[in-house]
């Protein structure tokens, strides 16, 4: 592959335009349609900044802004190559997405400080688009932080103790993760003297790897440690389900796609770019970050099981997918990497489906834990559709994005050159079928059941291990036993239904959603379920929820398709196999 | 050309007695005088810097009343210290500026301020080693009374505990001199560093000296365990005078150190003594370590951003210890960033107590909602304490961290990326609570002031200062500093390569 690095203010002009963006919402926050305007301009131009660089980068262009050095022998550059594009294109498309659903989401919810909002949305955006076009890796250290400092008020917003604990945390992991990035970055720039990506890795860094290796796993422990605090590898995870209190758009667009894939992102970089295929199985690394990938997507899928509020079950199902981007990265051979690649885009669409469904829900019914959402597919058809098509394709269903992507890691595992990587492809498909049973119960309930008729979920809610075992083990009668959650087999639902019945009044409230768009102040306590009545039938036009939550539900579920059905032609195929063939593994 | 050098010694001191004496004749003259004065400072400050990068070796020298040296005392302007002089010409006119409308105002004020400015820049540019105690006891004198200059019997109180400790540690120099000029004859610092080694680096009068010098002006930084007389001369005196003292006072002492480490003692008496230059980054390392702990441990702001100075200046230390040319260019950038950075919180701290009452964490509750710009200036100043880049705290942590694991001290290195954690611990707790917490009343029961304002009303227990209005200059100068934090960062390269590379390089051969 001949490439061609030309200078270019685009990579930067895309950084700094929702930088920019930033004073303009602060300036209007007393008149939120401007302001939402503002946010919808910034999200088209930064889509068309990084769009207008796909073509020249699929043909082997290289942009870039060089600003000059920053620390003695590195400088800070912002370029547009393929990986980085590859992320930069995912990130602003569904920022465009996501601008949208929170204008309906945050007006729907009458939110407190919406102009915070957005302001750290778009500081968000533009950090992770610094991440994206980081050149070197102190630039991209720079972007990674910023993109911590810039998501903390998202995280925190809800303003309660919860929030405020889960901002600490939050604060916390990735702070702890940052060090360990920046002393890695120390080590590779004293190995090789030089931090700036190539495809391939950098030449200095495989020869002081040679002489050095120990000293070379160090770095590459601490920058894939470092940077999986954000990819939420286990047991440096536990942040990402807490950040769910997090407002659903935040959820949905960074902790699903922008922060998550930033740390997916920086791992990629660190084995495609900093060290090298070769110099990773030179130094026998590829493995072991496999191995933490694939325990990491089996256990998480597992505990995805026993979550009953959507959101912690989405984001453990997120734990779990990022799980097989890293699981590509570690295995290494050309069609696991481009399978892993495949995924950032993959997993994206779908999850953010996902999530902003789970957000549309509680928008209109204010109800967040499954077991109170049989037969809400009555309510809420289009949502529950739409959710269903990204739950198939997350469970990796053909002709959804997420068969495409698995399909690669699948081969690419059993074709891997290190013997027992064939393991991991056991994994993948195990926690293929675990995807079936904790998202199947979801769809099945929502269109089959009703909320006075719902049956049991014994994978769900039964004891591990089986009724009978846990029955003679302890001694106590399989209705008792505790449940992972803390809660009872079945007092949750009941307990719902008992209390609704003390408290008729509020069903009114439940019941119509749009009165709640104006009162918004009992969002924060309700319980939420299904009004006494059942839920009522709205048809499939829409009438479900505004626009602007179904406009941009469907249209990532339609990514989603798109992706499966035609992963070239929707260009992001293109781009992984371009980063493929600049990384010189043997296609 | 090389005037400018001693002018920028001379005016501050003239300027000094023009404000006593013009005070006699008008009421209000001082501020004007010590403006004019600060104005001048600065404009003398770019012009030595300009003049040092005119020259080939990057060093100016002014030989005072024309002696020669070695007998002669030398006034020098090299790569490491105009940064200095020009930070130092520039944060007394900030501070002056700030100082304006938050007092203490009265002629006799502004005399001490010049005095101190006086004492700073005569540190800085000394080539002397008996001129530096000279200036450093006129500094430690003039910040003294500065501290005093509260009007609570607390800030008597810790202005004493600052005149005893800074004392004591300025004999402990002025013996560290005398042992050397035993050794050596001489006193101008460019010869001592031959006659030293001439004397030979292992007698013990040079180690003797080594450690009395090196110990006096550890005392004057302020490094733990000998730290005792900061975090209350910060907390107690009046804000502009903890903002001005905390952003230059330890920092020219810090750079007193560098001086006599790099150019007096230079790296190859380490070489010799490789115990010297352990025990300095072992007293840094610990220092940052247990700076941070107490500033955790604090519930006032300003103790906390005094213990903070701790622990950052640990690291200043650290980084000239560990004699590598990239520790030092990190240790010099540090020191001009955090000197900008603690200035700024310091006036920002004192912007919210006049604006909101609030002086502990938990009163910054919900400050963002009652005075949102000092709240924004504190979250930025904060976030780039803790070394979030590209702020300035970043570079230098980044030169100190690579120097570290280029001289193979490991642990040294794992200290130094941690602080970021340490630091964080402190400053995260203040942005959660200004942005994410529910505004709490100021509390009238926390303080002892409750039981000295028992006269008025419960209600209106806080309002006297409340009332107290914010100037303009007031938060041009908070937010002057948050943005140079950053522009710092960014600039750090130029900073670098005009001034700091040349110097070191002749120190590091």
């Amino acid at each position: 592959v001949t490439e061609a690095v030309v200078g270019d203010v685009r990579p930067l002009a895309a950084v700094l335009v929702s930088a920019l963006a930033i004073p303009v919402i602060l300036a209007l926050h007393r008149r939120q349609n401007l302001r939402e305007g503002a946010t919808i301009v910034t999200a088209l131009t930064k889509l068309t900044l990084v769009g207008s660089m796909v073509p020249g980068v699929l043909d082997g262009t290289v942009y870039e802004t060089n600003l000059g050095t920053f620390v003695q022998g590195i400088g800070l550059t912002f370029r547009a190559d393929p990986l980085g594009i590859l992320f930069g294109l995912l990130a602003s498309g569904l920022w465009v997405i996501t601008s949208f659903y929170s204008i309906g989401y945050m007006r729907g919810l009458d939110e407190h400080d919406q102009t915070r909002y957005f302001a750290a949305f778009a500081a968000s955006l533009s950090t992770a688009i610094a991440v994206a076009f980081a050149g070197n890796l102190v630039t991209l250290f720079i972007a990674y932080e910023l993109l911590t400092v810039a998501t903390y008020p998202l995280v925190a917003h809800d303003e309660t103790g919860e929030a405020r604990a889960a901002g600490r945390k939050y604060l916390a992991y990735t702070f702890v993760g940052g060090v360990a990035v920046l002393a890695g970055t120390v080590l590779v720039f004293w190995l090789a003297g030089d931090t700036a990506f190539a495809g391939g890795g950098i030449d200095s860094l495989a020869t002081a790897a040679e002489s050095d290796p120990a000293l070379a796993r160090l770095a590459f422990a601490l920058l894939a440690g470092g940077f999986g605090v954000k990819a939420a590898l286990m047991p440096v995870h536990s942040w990402l389900p807490d950040a769910m209190v997090a407002p659903t758009p935040v959820s949905g667009l960074l902790h699903a796609v922008a922060v998550v894939k930033s740390g997916v992102f920086g791992i990629a970089r660190v084995t495609l770019e900093v060290f090298g295929p070769e110099t990773v199985q030179s130094l026998g690394i590829g493995l072991p970050l496999a191995a933490v990938a694939a325990v990491t997507l089996l256990t998480a899928s597992v505990i995805a099981l026993r979550q009953d509020n959507l959101k912690r079950r989405l984001a453990y199902s997120t734990i779990s997918q990022l799980s097989y981007i890293v699981l590509g990265l570690g295995v290494l051979s050309p069609a696991a990497i481009t399978g892993g690649l495949l995924h950032i885009p993959a997993h994206a669409f779908m999850k953010l489906t996902l999530f902003f469904c789970a957000g549309a829900i509680h928008v209109e019914t204010h109800t967040d834990d499954i077991s109170n959402m049989a037969g809400i597919g009555k309510r809420m058809p289009l949502t529950m559709a739409a959710f269903a098509v990204a739950a198939a394709g997350m469970a990796g269903i053909p002709l959804l994005a997420g068969f495409v992507s698995k399909w690669y890691l699948l081969i690419g595992s059993v074709a891997a050159p290190e013997t027992g990587s064939a393991i991991f492809a056991v994994a993948l498909l195990v926690s293929g079928m675990l995807n079936i049973a904790y998202f199947w119960p979801i769809v099945y309930q929502a269109f089959f059941e009703s909320p006075g008729a719902s049956g049991e979920k014994p994978l769900l809610s039964g004891p591990f291990g089986g009724l009978a075992a846990a029955g003679v083990f302890d001694g106590v009668s399989a209705d008792d036993t505790v449940r992972a959650d803390g809660g009872t087999d079945d007092d949750h639902s009941a307990e719902d239904h008992h209390e609704r019945g003390d408290h008729p009044e509020e069903h009114h409230e439940t019941g119509d959603a749009h009165e709640d768009h104006h009162d918004g102040d009992d969002a924060h306590h309700h319980h939420g379920g299904p009004p006494e009545d059942g839920w009522d039938r709205r048809d499939w036009t829409g009438g479900e929820s505004t626009w602007f939550m179904l406009g941009p539900i469907l249209t990532a579920a339609t990514g989603a398709v798109a992706l499966g059905v035609a992963p070239v032609t929707f260009v992001f195929l293109r781009i992984v196999q371009e980063i493929v063939a600049r990384t010189g593994v043997m296609v | 050309m090389t005037d400018a050098i001693v002018l920028a010694v001379v005016v501050p001191i003239v300027a000094s007695v023009l404000t006593l004496a013009s005070g006699l004749v008008f009421d209000r003259s001082g501020w004007y005088v010590a403006a004019l004065a600060c104005v001048t400072e600065l404009a003398l400050a770019v012009w030595v810097g300009l003049s040092v990068l005119g020259t080939d070796t990057g060093r100016i020298a002014y030989k005072l009343a024309g002696f020669d040296t070695p007998e002669g005392i030398e006034l020098v302007a090299d790569g490491l210290s105009t940064p200095v002089l020009v930070l130092i010409a520039a944060v007394s006119l900030a501070v002056l500026v700030y100082a304006r409308r938050a007092g203490p105002r009265g002629n006799a004020f502004y005399t001490v301020y010049l005095l101190l400015i006086t004492g700073l820049t005569g540190v800085t540019l000394t080539g002397d080693i008996f001129n530096m105690y000279v200036f450093l006891e006129i500094t430690g004198l003039a910040a003294y009374a500065l501290v005093a200059s509260g009007d609570s019997t607390r800030a008597a109180h810790a202005s004493l505990k600052y005149l005893i400790i800074g004392t004591i540690g300025a004999s402990l120099f002025l013996l560290g001199a005398g042992y050397a000029y035993v050794a050596t004859g001489t006193l101008n610092m460019v010869d001592l560093s031959e006659q030293l080694a001439a004397a030979g680096y292992t007698s013990r009068l040079v180690v003797a000296a080594f450690g009395l010098l090196v110990t006096g002006l550890l005392v004057k930084v302020a490094l733990f365990p000998v730290h005792t007389w900061q975090p209350d001369a910060y907390a107690n005196a009046p804000d502009s005078v903890s903002a001005y003292i905390s952003a230059l006072v330890s920092t020219v002492a810090a750079y007193a150190l560098a001086r006599v480490l790099l150019t007096v003692f230079t790296p190859d008496f380490f070489a010799a003594i490789p115990l010297a230059s352990d025990a300095v980054v072992a007293a840094g390392t610990v220092s940052i370590i247990a700076g941070s702990v107490l500033a955790v441990l604090q519930s006032d702001i300003k103790k906390m951003l005094a213990y903070s100075s701790v622990s950052q200046f640990g690291m200043i230390v650290v980084a000239f210890g560990l004699l590598s040319q990239t520790a030092a260019v990190g240790g010099a950038i540090h020191l001009l960033g955090h000197a900008v950075l603690k200035g700024g919180l310091f006036a920002a701290a004192g912007i919210v107590l006049r604006e909101t009452g609030a002086r502990t964490i938990d009163e910054y509750a919900g400050l963002a909602g009652r005075a949102p710009v000092a709240a924004g200036t504190v979250a930025v100043l904060g976030l780039s304490l803790v070394g979030v880049p590209p702020s300035v705290t970043f570079v230098g942590k980044w030169y100190i961290a690579v120097g570290a694991v280029e001289q193979g001290v490991w642990p040294v290195a794992a200290v130094i990326l941690m602080s970021t954690l340490l630091t964080l611990a402190y400053i995260a707790r203040i942005i959660e609570r200004m942005y994410f917490a529910p505004a709490t009343e100021p509390s009238t029961a926390t303080e002892s002031e409750a039981a000295v304002s028992a006269d008025g009303g419960d209600s209106v227990v806080s309002s006297p200062e409340k009332t107290r209005s914010v100037s303009v200059g007031m938060y041009a100068v908070v937010v002057l500093a948050a943005i140079a934090a950053v522009a710092l960062g960014l600039l750090a390269d130029i900073i670098r390569t005009a001034f700091l590379q040349e110097t070191l390089q002749g120190v590091f051969l």
